[in-house]
């Protein structure tokens, strides 16, 4: 029992990278452009949170520090694929490697070494609820603030002006750019976000998640992210339960080998990633759900002229 | 989008000229940028140049490094470009290495005392199924359900790495080697013949990734298959209308790239590395992917582009020792290298042009 | 800078040289190292015996560390470049440069190679390897002492047979100061580095009442520092890490590289390098229980103490009969200690451990 607790509780904490990163890429890719530098743009931001916190102490300012990196790199990003048209994937990866050897580079003197936590809340009353109170009502701030993040986002992009206009750009920028939009302009905003949103997943891990500082320690987790999207098939709240889902299939792999559990412990390594491929085919083949909301124009560069 | 008071026009053809000037743009612009840099982390610039561009050109053991560098990242950015130009985005291809690596093994693991000259052309054969049985799934499940082959790709990459740890850990581990997680050294029947004396290290995988770069240069200029594989990716609509089919290019390019990661990774392990271990590949399959880019997706560039990204390697792993740069700054030149390429080959693509004078340029046709 | 004025001492030494004064110049190291180095871990401890190196040879010795050099194919070039450059003596610090080091060694009669965590000989070619098992059992005493729940977990990365034989050493060690252990839990991470992994290791054990957890070859602090926040005990290889867990840091393996390989420099210099297998442990001044510290009183500090003294005088081999394998089956008769080579090559685990070994 107190280990089902234990993995539906911890897989809140575990899931908030994959989940921030992933709801920053769906802005991203409805807008059009896919950017696969999600792992290089943590790992920055990632040493970048953990510089600020070891030096001031504040959370609140190595989160910032986080969203600014992030931000920083998707700039350089948004610059290659608008204003140089390069191609989304290339300039992904591109990007992603400097990311990474970036942080590795700047990361070099904390090495090894370790910032406080951030305490968990505990709500009052509801807590002490039996088995729910601990698993829901005892997190830290920031899983509450992603929880929050997923409704707005959701919201932004199908309940709002601009995001119905975001969404038509991703569609159909040409027509959108008739229409009087500004798809160059909105698509930079929406690169932008995306890395803060990795960003702040990034300095999350750095300083939160696992308060330790080691080279290379996002270990892949930006990469689960841009699979997220497809999987959640661009919907918010279903990228939101996947990255839960992901979060707890890791934790309960550990759980299981640590009960014992007569499988291979590579089998359980593996099975986050089977997992994904087995749920991606099983919602792609539906085509529909993919047509509805995969963005049209994904991928591809806008430019005024044809 | 604009550049104040300019325009751009699309190119309908680019010359030699232009290919050259881009890509001396790019290493001038990267080249400033590392001085800077690595001046920064108190580096003398001479030893910088010396150790990046001399160094690695200077000696036959150092070219022979070049050489198995630039070879598996050219045999593999080969077969990418091939889907890369359909719109078939393998990015998994490390994951396609490690089972080619992985299956090509098992002969020289079960047969370790083997002398026949047929063991190597077997490994040859099986590293490159290996690599396109695991390039297939992401084909049969996109062909089929319609999974995006982007992130099954990506996905079986990790899969792969437990499978390895996992047969590494049980059934292929060296008999007689302390248990650690390798195989037994491969037999002289399972190696590939070095090309070189004394410490030279290259060998003549170098052939198959030379026999790869023509046989892709045939198919992109020659064949009909290539025409139909960009119909296939670009235009689903007109490719059907034409009577091909976009199954087709996806199964052709995936498989066809799948061997070539696969045959990479049977490269290493009857090359440099003589056995399987948990370590098999530095990332080739995502660096490859930057080559075949680098190279403009056309088989003589992605040549030239993969031996440029060696001499970066190579000459990194030299200036770590002449001049204690730490080893995360070759990485980030190479970050560096390919985003000046990406932004400075705008210029392949589109004419500059002035909004004044926009009304005397002829658009193409 | 620094390289400048080497560069100008050396023109100098040569011009001194050729004056005909004797200059001697420094013996050459080259020092390769896995991973970055930081405050604690494997490559902090080999980087330490570095500068313990420094300090006894002074000027008398050269030394070119490089570090976070990877374990792949590329690290041969490295050393291949430093063996050119004519260093007297390479030391490696992973086990993926053995195969390397070997070959130069027999290429290079100039060039001594102290290989560290490997079991291959040659000409030229010395390996070296901590008895990490023995502080292991040391740690397993205080941990079976520390653990009110008689539940310990251990957190490792793959099961080599050096990481099986700490893992054995530290339940017997449990076992020997606590007979009512229950079946000691694990995890591995199946990577050599995943400091999420680490932390949420340790917090599944805590969630099924482990007290104590041990973390085998750490990548990270992350499994100690979040012991700590939990408000279990950690014991941990390699490195003394109170500064991560004050108040539950109950005791770790602490390595000293420096003496052995001052031994192999002064061989080398003195020409008279022996190509050998050291098993370096307590008696050689290579390990030692560290850190030892939680709730232990005075007197089970003594007791495990007195039990690494029999280590250091050689009257204590863990690894002595009769001993059981998980399944039952008798591994070591009664009376029996296993030798070096079989602790090195250890294939299987212990009873009293709830895992699933790879066959």
């Amino acid at each position: 029992m107190s280990v089902i607790v234990f993995v539906l509780s911890g897989a809140f904490a575990m899931c908030v990278p994959f989940a921030l990163a992933a709801l920053g890429e769906l802005v991203a890719e409805k807008s059009g452009v896919l950017n696969l530098s999600v792992e290089g743009m943590m790992a920055l931001s990632a040493v970048m949170g953990f510089m600020v916190v070891a030096g001031t102490g504040s959370h609140v300012l190595g989160l910032g520090a986080g969203m600014i990196a992030g931000a920083g790199l998707s700039v350089i990003f948004a610059a290659l694929v608008l204003l140089f048209r390069a191609n989304q994937v290339a300039a992904g990866l591109a990007v992603g490697i400097l990311g990474m050897g970036l942080s590795n580079l700047l990361g070099r003197s904390y090495e090894g070494s370790s910032v406080t936590a951030l305490a968990k809340i505990r709500v009052p009353v509801l807590s002490e609820i039996p088995v729910i109170g601990p698993i829901l009502f005892v997190q830290d701030i920031v899983v509450y603030l992603t929880v929050v993040l997923v409704i707005v986002i959701a919201w932004f992009l199908y309940h709002t002006k601009p995001g119905l206009r975001l969404r038509v750009i991703g569609e159909n920028p040409e027509t959108a750019y008739a229409l009087g939009m500004h798809p160059v302009a909105v698509r930079l905003a929406c690169v932008a976000f995306g890395g803060m949103m990795a960003g702040l997943a990034g300095a999350y891990a750095s300083t939160i998640l696992t308060p330790v500082w080691a080279q290379n320690m996002i270990a892949g987790r930006g990469w689960v992210a841009v699979a997220l999207v497809v999987f959640g098939t661009w919907r918010p709240i279903r990228i939101a339960l996947g990255a839960y889902l992901f979060g707890a299939v890791g934790l309960a792999s550990l759980s299981l080998q640590s009960l014992g559990v007569g499988v291979p412990s590579q089998v359980m390594s593996a099975s986050p990633y089977l997992l994904t491929i087995i749920v991606l085919v099983v919602i792609s083949a539906n085509s529909l759900r993919i047509r509805l909301n995969a963005p049209m124009a994904l991928g591809q560069n806008f430019s005024p002229h044809g | 989008m604009s550049f104040p008071g300019l325009t751009l026009i699309p190119r309908t053809r680019t010359t030699p000229l232009q290919v050259l000037m881009v890509s001396v743009t790019t290493v001038i612009l990267s080249v400033l940028a590392m001085v800077l840099m690595f001046s920064l982390l108190g580096a003398e610039p001479t030893t910088i140049f010396q150790s990046f561009f001399i160094e690695p050109l200077s000696s036959g053991y150092n070219i022979g490094e070049v050489v198995i560098k630039a070879s598996p990242l050219i045999l593999i950015a080969q077969g990418l470009a091939i889907g890369f130009r359909a719109k078939v985005w393998n990015i998994g291809a490390e994951g396609q290495l490690i089972m080619g690596a992985i299956t090509a093994s098992l002969l020289p693991i079960w047969w370790p005392q083997s002398d026949s000259m047929l063991l190597l052309p077997a490994m040859i054969v099986f590293g490159a199924l290996g690599g396109m049985v695991w390039s297939g799934i992401a084909a049969l499940l996109r062909t089929s359900f319609n999974a995006s082959e982007i992130i099954v790709t990506l996905m079986l990459t990790e899969i792969a790495r437990q499978v390895l740890y996992f047969l590494l850990t049980g059934s292929l581990r060296d008999p007689g080697g302390y248990n650690f997680p390798q195989s037994v050294m491969f037999p002289d029947a399972g190696l590939y013949p070095i090309i070189g004396t004394g410490a030279v290290r290259a060998n003549a995988s170098i052939i198959i990734t030379l026999l790869m770069t023509i046989g892709c240069w045939i198919f992109v200029n020659r064949a009909f298959a290539a025409f139909r594989l960009q119909v296939g990716g670009l235009a689903p609509a007109a490719a059907q209308y034409a009577g091909f089919s976009q199954k087709q290019a996806i199964w052709l390019s995936l498989l066809i790239s799948g061997a070539a990661a696969g045959l990479a990774g049977m490269g290493e392990v009857a090359g440099p590395i003589g056995r399987l271990q948990s370590m098999l590949s530095p990332g080739y399959g995502y660096a490859a992917i930057i080559v075949a880019f680098l190279g403009g997706l056309n088989p003589i560039g992605i040549f030239f582009a993969g031996f440029l990204m060696a001499i970066v390697y190579v000459g990194g792993d030299i200036a770590l020792v002449n001049a204690g740069i730490p080893s995360a700054a070759p990485v980030v030149f190479q970050g560096l290298v390919m985003v000046f390429y990406l932004g400075a080959s705008l210029f392949l693509r589109y004419s500059l042009v002035s909004v004044f004078t926009l009304a005397d340029v002829k658009e193409p046709v | 800078m620094h390289k400048w004025t080497s560069r100008i001492l050396t023109t100098l030494a040569l011009s001194v040289s050729i004056t005909g004064t004797a200059f001697a110049e420094p013996f050459k190291i080259g020092y390769l190292l896995p991973n970055p180095v930081s405050e604690i871990g494997w490559s902090s401890e080999l980087a330490a015996g570095g500068r313990a190196l420094e300090e006894h040879f002074g000027d008398k010795v050269e030394l070119q560390m490089i570090e976070n050099l990877g374990e792949g194919p590329d690290s041969a070039r490295v050393m291949n470049k430093m063996a050119a450059d004519g260093v007297g003596m390479l030391i490696l610090g992973s086990f993926a440069y053995q195969q390397e080091g070997v070959k130069l060694a027999a290429r290079y009669p100039d060039l001594k190679v102290v290989h560290i965590g490997g079991y291959l000989q040659g000409p030229n070619f010395s390996t070296l390897t901590p008895r990490h098992y023995e502080a292991a059992y040391l740690c397993g005493m205080a941990s079976g002492m520390a653990t009110e729940t008689n539940s310990l977990g251990v957190i490792a990365a793959f099961p080599l047979p050096e990481v099986l034989n700490i893992m054995n050493a530290y339940v017997l060690g449990a076992q020997r100061s606590n007979p009512d252990i229950e079946p000691v839990k694990v995890i591995w991470l199946n990577s050599w580095f995943d400091p999420a992994n680490e932390k949420a290791s340790t917090e599944s054990f805590a969630s099924q009442s482990v007290d104590v957890v041990f973390s085998l070859f750490p990548g990270t602090p992350a499994p100690v520092v979040a012991a700590e926040e939990l408000g279990i005990y950690v014991t941990v290889t390699h490195s003394d890490n109170s500064r991560f867990a004050p108040n539950r840091h109950l005791c770790a393996g602490q390595l000293h590289f420096g003496p052995t390989l001052i031994t192999k420099v002064q061989e080398a210099m003195d020409g008279a390098f022996q190509e050998n297998d050291i098993f370096a442990g307590v008696q050689d001044g290579t390990i030692e229980a560290a850190g030892l510290g939680g709730p232990l009183t005075q007197a089970q500090k003594d007791e495990i103490l007195a039990v690494q003294e029999e280590m250091r005088a050689g009257t204590f081999n863990p690894f002595t009969g009769p001993i059981a394998a998980m399944d039952g089956a008798e591994m070591i008769a009664a009376g029996a200690a296993l030798d070096d080579g079989a602790i090195k090559g250890m294939n299987f685990l212990v009873q009293g451990i709830n895992t699933n070994l790879p066959k």
